[in-house]
């Protein structure tokens, strides 16, 4: 077990991960990207980072949540207040955001005593109320009519960047927990919750910590997308639609897998672009379909395959 | 004082549809420990098959309740024999068994917008708007017969489960398949007819609910949370406990009208089941199910 987790990250696939980082960030300034592929670029990034951030509690803890478009909803309203508030910098506003959020995450700590079904089902109750609350809380989210900021067309243009940079160090973030001995800390508790505690593992402290970490990422992500929409509404924000989408980037990648989330992420993005666009009427049952079959068949998603084609190419070389 | 009694009849009458709900899911889980995520979705198809029945066809939706009820007992069947019998069993398959169950929920949704489209729709027949009067309240004839037929589903799947063979090899299972094995209970067959009945009783309930409320293909999901909250509630798979449960649930919910904005009264649901998840995880009368 620990000789395979230690080496998940052979050098190449490190080099490949700066190599293809690097190529990103420089290939706006290169190639004349039409604004239709730079924004789309750009949303995926920040699909990315958030799908990454959520497997550190489902796929690493194991603890599926169906809510965590309520931290992300937090960290954009919180960020978008900030913004309306005072003249920061947008990226202050957008740490604070995801700081909030963190926080918020933790008041999901109640419901980590349940494990398995219980804890989704309760994030789905969790993820709703907060949806109802906010949505009712027109002070602060400007209700059903949502809240308007200053359309600011170079800081969404600069975003590409700051999302590329999230990206870049969420998923330094998400391999140096796999690698570390935090990692196998969180598959402990993930494999067994009780034979770690006996083990001297304290599963509260991890599940706290994890559930701070991911929720203040995708808080970031949700002030970042209030910046680049320039407009925000909580049933959107807060929608169970956008909870079901991290576990959706998750799985089609592959759910605990450290480059999975990200491969899925971009899946996911591209797929909804192409079926919104051609097939807005199939969009849900093509998720569905996704799901059931990769459940079924590749529990590890797009990572599981990858890694049988890899195998099966070893096995062929291997021949000749 | 009358506004009291208005309120705490509604309560009753919304009690039998959550109790309905509730069994479907509560069975489901008790006897396979699968939390059945589409639990919404086949209430929703419920919802449409009474549709259907009634405007299509003229159906009576309480004349068309075998109809539904048979379509959605082969349905459950089906599900369990493609998709749920393939899980891993025990702890490792509660996230995927979650996973694949919503997969098939979402399908079912986009399957309702190909064919409904996502129009609101309910079902209403000549006695949808006549009422009687009751301790000086007016309450609903369409009302009173979902409180009637869902009393009489607990007290039918009471008896099935207590006195016929099938009831006792399903309650068996429930408690240890491995052994029923040794004794020769087909436990495959046990489940396929458990997930079944799930269904059935949950199609029942969208084919009531849809008397009362107006639905579409979105729907199911709080309708998901409120089966949920009744059977932790009531400490899964314990009848008389599910329909206690299923009667807190819609007395609290009724009476949080006085004291919340009307937009928040369906959060209660939500936060109820927060709470007892936490609280009571064992549910109020019935054993644990922690861990």
């Amino acid at each position: 077990m620990r000789s395979r987790i230690r080496g998940l990250a052979p050098t190449p696939i490190l080099a490949g991960f700066l190599l293809t980082g690097a190529a990103l960030a420089v290939l706006p300034l290169v190639l004349e990207l039409s604004i239709y592929t730079h924004n789309l670029m750009t949303l995926t990034f920040l699909s990315v980072a958030g799908a990454l951030a959520w497997n550190w509690m489902g796929g690493f803890l194991g603890q599926v949540s169906f809510g965590h478009a309520a931290t992300f909803g937090v960290g954009g309203f919180v960020a978008a207040r900030i913004v309306l508030w005072a003249p920061v910098p947008a990226p202050l506003a957008w740490l604070v955001g995801g700081l909030v959020a963190g926080v918020f995450a933790l008041g999901a700590h109640p419901a980590l005593r349940l494990r398995g079904p219980y804890f989704s089902i309760a994030t789905i109750g969790l993820g709703e109320a907060t949806r109802l609350l906010f949505t009712y809380w027109e002070d602060f989210t400007g209700g059903s009519s949502g809240l308007s900021l200053p359309i600011e067309t170079a800081l969404k243009h600069r975003l590409y960047w700051w999302g590329l940079g999230l990206v870049v160090l969420v998923t330094a973030a998400s391999w140096l927990i796999r690698r570390s001995g935090l990692g196998l800390q969180l598959l402990a508790i993930k494999a067994d919750v009780d034979a770690a505690a006996d083990l001297g593992v304290s599963a509260t402290f991890y599940q706290d910590l994890m559930i701070a970490l991911s929720g203040a990422v995708v808080g970031v992500t949700g002030g970042m997308w209030a910046s680049y929409f320039s407009f925000i509404e909580p049933n959107d924000m807060f929608g169970f639609d956008r909870s079901i989408g991290f576990v959706l980037m998750a799985v089609i990648g592959g759910v605990g897998t450290v480059l999975g989330p990200l491969l899925g992420a971009v899946v996911f993005v591209l797929l909804r672009q192409y079926l919104l666009a051609s097939y807005p009427q199939l969009y849900l049952g093509v998720y569905g379909l996704l799901l059931i079959f990769i459940i079924l068949f590749e529990p590890l998603g797009l990572t599981g395959l990858l890694r049988r084609l890899w195998q099966r190419l070893s096995a062929l070389r291997g021949k000749v | 004082m009358e506004r009291f009694i208005d309120l705490a009849l509604s309560a009753v009458l919304l009690a039998g549809l959550y109790a309905t709900m509730a069994y479907g899911l509560g069975i489901i889980y008790g006897v396979l420990r699968v939390v059945n995520l589409a639990h919404g979705g086949v209430i929703m198809m419920g919802a449409y098959m009474g549709w259907v029945l009634h405007r299509k066809l003229g159906v009576d939706p309480y004349l068309s309740i075998p109809i539904v009820v048979a379509a959605s007992y082969l349905l459950g069947v089906a599900m369990y024999r493609v998709l749920v019998r393939h899980l891993p069993r025990g702890a490792a398959g509660g996230p995927a068994s979650l996973l694949l169950l919503f997969g098939f929920w979402l399908v079912l949704r986009n399957g309702a917008y190909l064919l409904f489209t996502g129009d609101d729709q309910s079902i209403t027949t000549a006695w949808s708007t006549s009422s009687v009067v009751v301790l000086g309240s007016q309450l609903s004839v369409s009302r009173l017969a979902v409180l009637a037929i869902g009393s009489v589903i607990p007290v039918g799947l009471h008896l099935f489960l207590h006195r016929t063979h099938l009831g006792r090899a399903i309650r068996a299972v429930a408690q240890n398949p491995d052994s029923c094995t040794l004794v020769g209970v087909d436990v495959e067959r046990i489940y396929g007819i458990t997930f079944g009945i799930g269904t059935a009783l949950a199609g029942v309930a969208g084919l009531l609910s849809a008397t009362l409320f107006a639905f579409n293909p979105g729907s199911g999901s709080s309708e998901l949370l409120k089966s949920f909250v009744v059977v932790v509630l009531g400490g899964m798979g314990s009848v008389p406990g599910t329909g206690l449960a299923a009667l807190i649930l819609a007395v609290v919910e009724v009476f949080a009208i006085l004291v919340l904005p009307s937009y928040l009264t369906s959060a209660v649901g939500f936060v109820m089941l927060v709470l007892v998840l936490v609280i009571r995880p064992g549910g109020l009368f019935g054993h644990r199910v922690l861990g």
